[in-house]
């Protein structure tokens, strides 16, 4: 192909320069999903690096009020509380989910990033190598991790885990499981859409001219296959939140007939936010929004319909699902934006 | 649809053929394959069921039962460790599950999960199709539609859906509930799949058939044992319990399900046969119902093969929710937070039996409905 070089006849028009930025965004602008999400995260964004600075000397603790602790007539959202207090907690609502916020975006970010790099990496190669040995390695391991609930995963793998090294466990490892526990369903998707791409007139042709195995990888399968990561990415956040504040909010609930306290063990005292026996948070007092939701729903709700303290339970469930559908608007919105789908 | 074509079948009256190997129908009889090509997908399958059930139990031995051997048993025995595996492997097979040891009754896992599993299944026969009923049209108009005002609310209601965990909606749904209910049938809409406990003791006590307060007699299935025994009364509050629990993880799970399913719609609003449709002048709600529903049920049902871990998520945190503690998932979540881990590989042992199971039967009505998905496989 190189040894035939045609010069360019003078007549012809000059070459177009590359479009600048500007003008690039003129011709196709960003759609509204894309831009709300975007700036939806940025305020997540900004709230956790301000908080980074403001909180840094304390951030893993809450400052705990006894004033507030009494679920007899709670603060609720004022001027000087704008979403109210946490009874129980005794804490300033307000303050404790801004000073959560570097902690559950530094989790659901690493939990992400690990997900999304291993199975969009793995499921790529599967996809393209269909019948090889990352193929077959993928497709037992995600059919037979993908016969296990999420959240049941998680949680054994971390309860055992603890049961070893119960002082080297945390958030850290919490993250590194939760991230491996979620790349097989990931990989599953791009594999089946990295299969269709690989049997394209394109993928074809460059394979034939020569490619080698990672060129048409990370040229031609991998960009065109970002279509199904798009689309997991938002829905994975829903299982962490669900493990970080399902069980706080059974644990401390103390619904009838459980749990069973084991015998010798002190009461539970009441109103005071415990952790599961499992829980990757390391103190009681630590700021998560999913642990928020799980005590302000428990103890939010009087049920039968005798108190409803709507803040306790509303503010962390907004912070929880604002991020999730940021992180959903984004990931619509580039999907679009690549298929010229305004 | 997905189909390379040179991986289609060479012969098109017989798009079942085995594709992609060297056999056609103009070979003789003696030289064709004993089995057609589904049955040797299907036997391939089924065979490989063991190997992953082994699989998942390795892992499961892993995470759970060798930390602790490792943190209690003295580095020169450790050599014992794999026939603990092989003993694990042969106690799970054989129905020796070991004995609940923090519930009063201290029973067996296998009799403690014969009274648990059946009211779970009744909840998971009356959610089933109440979450087909929704998510068949829901996905398909939502793919389907390219007006922004259709598409757009269907994302953004069930990205919502999916990112609620699931015990704010079931507390939200008990509190509007619990009055109504209270007045019609002297009853709260919590506490499982039975009447409450004081629903019975204002009805003259328990009757024989309910064993242990919410085991019931003979079937297991509460509301069929309230029928068998003529309690109509205690099958009406069954029913409508079920009902609304099920509802409730049957929305849920729909907001999971629309997800990937509205991909495949999209991407059948395209295909070649759509378009020559329409360009004859087919109207939209023929090609909609007609043409596009037809060829999207497949994969429709292979995303809820994918999908039943996750809905028995769904389920199980419902029936936390609505402290169902006849409920499965509310026997998992007791044990679960007190670090009570001995129920979880039989647990994780039957669900994936089920999975698997059901994956391989949704795959072959799959490949029945649209024999073209065989190829590749």
């Amino acid at each position: 192909m190189k040894d035939t070089v045609v010069a360019r006849p003078a007549d012809l028009p000059p070459a177009p320069s590359r479009p600048s930025l500007r003008e690039r965004w003129a011709r196709r602008p960003p759609n509204l999903e894309f831009l709300v999400g975007a700036g939806m995260l940025a305020v997540y964004l900004v709230a956790a690096l301000s908080a980074l600075v403001v909180f840094w000397s304390s951030l893993d603790q809450l400052p705990q009020n006894v004033v507030w602790v009494p679920l007899e007539n709670p603060v609720g959202p004022s001027s000087g509380h704008p979403f109210g207090v946490m009874a129980g907690f005794g804490t300033d609502l307000f303050r404790a989910l801004w000073q959560a916020s570097p902690w559950d975006l530094g989790i659901v970010l690493g939990i992400l990033s690990i997900d999304v790099f291993l199975g969009f990496f793995l499921g790529a190669i599967a996809g393209l190598d269909e019948g090889g040995l990352v193929d077959a390695f993928v497709t037992f391991v995600s059919d037979s991790l993908g016969t296990i609930p999420t959240f049941l995963l998680a949680v054994v793998v971390f309860a055992g885990l603890l049961a070893v090294a119960p002082k080297a466990v945390g958030l850290p490892v919490f993250v590194a499981i939760f991230g491996i526990i979620l790349w097989p369903t990931m990989a599953r998707t791009v594999r089946e859409r990295a299969r269709i791409i690989a049997h394209q007139p394109y993928v074809e042709s460059a394979r034939a001219s020569g490619a080698s195995f990672p060129h048409i990888l990370l040229r031609h399968v991998m960009p065109n296959a970002v279509g199904p990561v798009l689309a997991q990415v938002p829905l994975d956040v829903a299982p962490i939140f669900f493990v970080l504040s399902a069980f706080p909010w059974y644990y401390n609930c103390q619904l009838p007939g459980g749990p069973p306290v084991p015998p010798g063990s002190p009461p539970i005292p009441y109103l005071v936010p415990s952790l599961p026996a499992f829980s990757p948070l390391p103190s009681n007092s630590f700021p998560e929004w999913g642990y928020l939701l799980g005590f302000g729903t428990c103890e939010g709700f009087s049920f039968p319909g005798g108190f409803n303290y709507w803040w306790m339970y509303l503010f962390p469930l907004l912070a929880i699902v604002g991020l999730g559908l940021a992180l959903g608007l984004l990931c619509d919105g580039i999907e679009r934006w690549r298929h010229f789908d305004r | 649809m997905t189909t390379p074509p040179e991986k289609l079948s060479p012969n098109p009256e017989s798009p079942t053929g085995s594709p992609g190997s060297s056999e056609g129908s103009s070979l003789p009889d003696s030289h064709r394959p004993v089995l057609s090509g589904v049955t040797r997908y299907a036997l391939r399958r089924a065979l490989l069921i063991p190997a992953q059930l082994v699989f998942v139990l390795l892992i499961l031995y892993i995470v759970i039962d060798l930390p602790t051997a490792l943190a209690q048993t003295p580095p020169e025995s450790l050599a014992a460790l794999d026939r603990g595996f092989f003993q694990m492997l042969f106690n799970i097979f054989t129905g020796n599950w070991g004995t609940a040891a923090y519930l009063k009754y201290q029973l067996p896992w296998t009799q403690l999960f014969a009274y648990y599993i059946p009211p779970s299944i009744q909840l998971a026969v009356f959610a089933l199709p109440i979450a087909a009923v929704l998510a068949y049209p829901v996905s398909l108009l939502a793919g389907w539609s390219r007006r922004p005002g259709v598409d757009a609310p269907a994302r953004f209601v069930t990205l919502t859906g999916a990112l609620l965990p699931v015990f704010v909606v079931g507390t939200l749904v008990l509190n509007a509930l619990f009055f109504s209910y209270l007045d019609y049938f002297q009853d709260v809409p919590s506490q499982g799949l039975l009447p409450a406990d004081f629903w019975f003791f204002n009805h003259g006590g328990y009757p024989s058939w309910i064993l242990y307060q919410f085991a019931t007699q003979p079937t297991g299935f509460p509301l069929v044992d309230a029928l068998i025994n003529h309690a109509w009364t205690v099958a009406a509050i069954s029913f409508t319990k079920t009902l609304i629990q099920a509802s409730v993880v049957a929305v849920a799970y729909v907001a999971i399900f629309f997800r990937h399913a509205r991909s495949i719609a999209r991407s059948v609003r395209e295909e070649v046969y759509i378009v020559g449709a329409r360009s004859r002048g087919i109207s939209e709600r023929t090609l909609l119902w007609r043409h596009a529903a037809r060829a999207v049920t497949p994969s429709f049902l292979l995303v809820f093969a994918l999908t039943v871990p996750e809905y028995l998520g769904v389920q199980f945190a419902v029936e936390v929710a609505f402290v169902d503690q006849s409920g499965f998932g509310y026997l998992i979540f007791a044990s679960l937070t007190t670090g009570e881990l001995s129920p979880v590989i039989p647990l994780v042992f039957l669900i994936a039996i089920v999975v698997l199971v059901w994956a391989l039967v949704v795959d072959l009505i799959a490949l029945r409905l649209d024999p073209r998905g065989l190829a590749g496989r």
